[in-house]
């Protein structure tokens, strides 16, 4: 153990930060869709609303690591040897922070959708008979109630992708997993370098929902 | 105080309003004028409520023609925001911003639509909350206050654009007995300053009272209308007859 980390363990750490590194473009993405294909599906569209379930539910249909595949490997081929533009490639990094947007997107669109009706259709029927637009209403008076109970689904919703990340290893992301795995082979001490990186995401992971816990605690409070 | 009737607010002709295949309103034609309080009565479901939301178009116009202050909200090229500046409501379960304390009740939309500074609404505010006696109440939070206190912000947020129509949809429906007390004498001091109010309510000896025109509503019609004296007095109507037997 104490040989792992004092050989392979700055290799691990920086490992870690490609983890993260890929976690955080994937969320910031994950944001930006969620919230457009959330609102997508609360608006009085049907047009809008149907965009916005098809895409949660063929996300959510496909497993995640068929997802890194197919954009990965099956995409560039689409355009390479089907289509026959040339020269379309995607590093690692990219394929995967595509593959974590569209997946946690689609889970946080829906979070979004389920806190928008959460609030009380009065409190955007009331700022509408004040003489308010749509959208200046569901920004000062709808999505400020509805991202207070929102927060803790968010969390956990980032939580899973911190941890998603790991799938991302099968195309070939040097991020923790697939570095431990180098370890692994290199060195034959399996017990030990799993455990390590165990404990690595274990740390990660419960500082952040301590610190969730601790924002959501200010929200409930600062109303 | 004195009705205009020269000077038409609302022009109702032929309003038709369906839910699906539900027809709620089925043929509504009314005139409301400057000053005058119209209360609507009628049992539930008979389209009071939906009726009053078609005035602002809280519910989309299915058929024929709303006319406030000259413009046809019916159809979908009125600037619809525009003329709700002009229309203040109260609703049944008061609809204050959870999220904002009662200065930020008051001052969110008029700032927000300039229609005046922070400053100038906040002032605005303050004279409001004195006129409904809940001056104290201006950093509160809505979960912090009472039925009738939230009725009274209420009426003084949709005040705070300067309305000069204002429609309440049983504003006193949800509230502890107690309570109806404090928000019908707000209503009814606006009443004699010359407000044009359109109200829903049970509240009948209010409408004795206050009302310059009793609408009774049944089955998606108006059945009957006249002066309070007229309605309750002697009613000519069947249906009229038997639900004021029932209420009163």
């Amino acid at each position: 153990m104490a040989r792992i980390i004092s050989v392979y363990g700055e290799l691990l750490l920086r490992a870690m930060g490609q983890t993260l590194l890929l976690a955080l473009s994937g969320l910031f993405f994950a944001c930006i869709l969620g919230l457009i294909f959330g609102l997508m599906s609360v608006v009085k569209n049907r047009a809008c609303n149907t965009v916005a379930a098809i895409f949660v539910d063929a996300i959510r249909g496909v497993p995640m690591i068929v997802l890194a595949y197919f954009i990965y490997f099956g995409v560039p081929y689409l355009f390479n040897t089907i289509v026959g533009i040339g020269g379309v490639t995607l590093t690692a990094l990219q394929a995967g922070t595509i593959c974590l947007a569209l997946n946690c997107g689609a889970y946080m669109a829906e979070i979004i959708r389920a806190g928008i009706e959460s609030v009380d259709k009065g409190q955007m029927e009331a700022a509408r008979s004040l003489g308010m637009p749509y959208w200046r209403a569901m920004q000062r008076v709808v999505l400020p109630q509805a991202i207070r109970t929102m927060i803790p689904s968010i969390i956990n919703q980032f939580i899973i992708t911190i941890k998603d990340t790991s799938i991302l290893s099968v195309i070939g992301f040097p991020e923790l997993v697939n570095t431990a795995k180098n370890v692994v082979a290199i060195t034959y001490m399996s017990f030990q370098t799993w455990a390590i990186v165990a404990v690595m995401y274990l740390i990660v992971i419960t500082t952040l929902s301590r610190v969730a816990k601790e924002m959501e605690r200010r929200l409930k409070r600062g109303r | 105080m004195a009705v205009n009737q020269d000077n038409v607010k609302i022009h109702v002709s032929h309003l038709k309003k369906n839910f699906d295949k539900l027809e709620v309103l089925k043929d509504v034609s009314v005139d409301i004028h400057e000053g005058e309080v119209v209360v609507i009565i009628g049992p539930s479901g008979s389209g009071k409520s939906t009726f009053l939301r078609c005035l602002n178009r809280l519910e989309d116009i299915t058929g024929g023609e709303v006319v406030v202050d000259g413009v046809n909200i019916a159809g979908h090229g009125a600037d619809i925001n525009k003329v709700r500046e002009n229309i203040g409501m109260v609703f049944q379960h008061f609809n204050l911003f959870n999220n904002m304390n009662v200065m930020r009740n008051l001052t969110l939309a008029p700032v927000d639509l300039k229609k005046a500074t922070k400053a100038e609404a906040e002032q605005n505010a303050l004279r409001l909350l004195e006129r409904v006696g809940l001056r104290d109440k201006v950093s509160a939070y809505p979960s912090e206050l009472s039925g009738g206190q939230k009725q009274r912000v209420a009426i003084a947020r949709a005040l705070a654009m300067n309305p000069d129509i204002m429609l309440f949809d049983e504003p006193t429906s949800a509230l502890d007995p107690e309570m109806v007390g404090e928000v019908l004498e707000v209503m009814k001091e606006l009443a004699n300053e010359g407000m044009t109010m359109v109200i829903v309510t049970h509240e009948m000896g209010f409408a004795r009272e206050v009302a310059d025109r009793v609408l009774f509503m049944d089955g998606g019609y108006i059945v009957e209308e006249g002066t309070p004296a007229d309605v309750f007095g002697c009613p000519q109507n069947a249906r009229t007859r038997d639900f004021l037997n029932k209420v009163l």
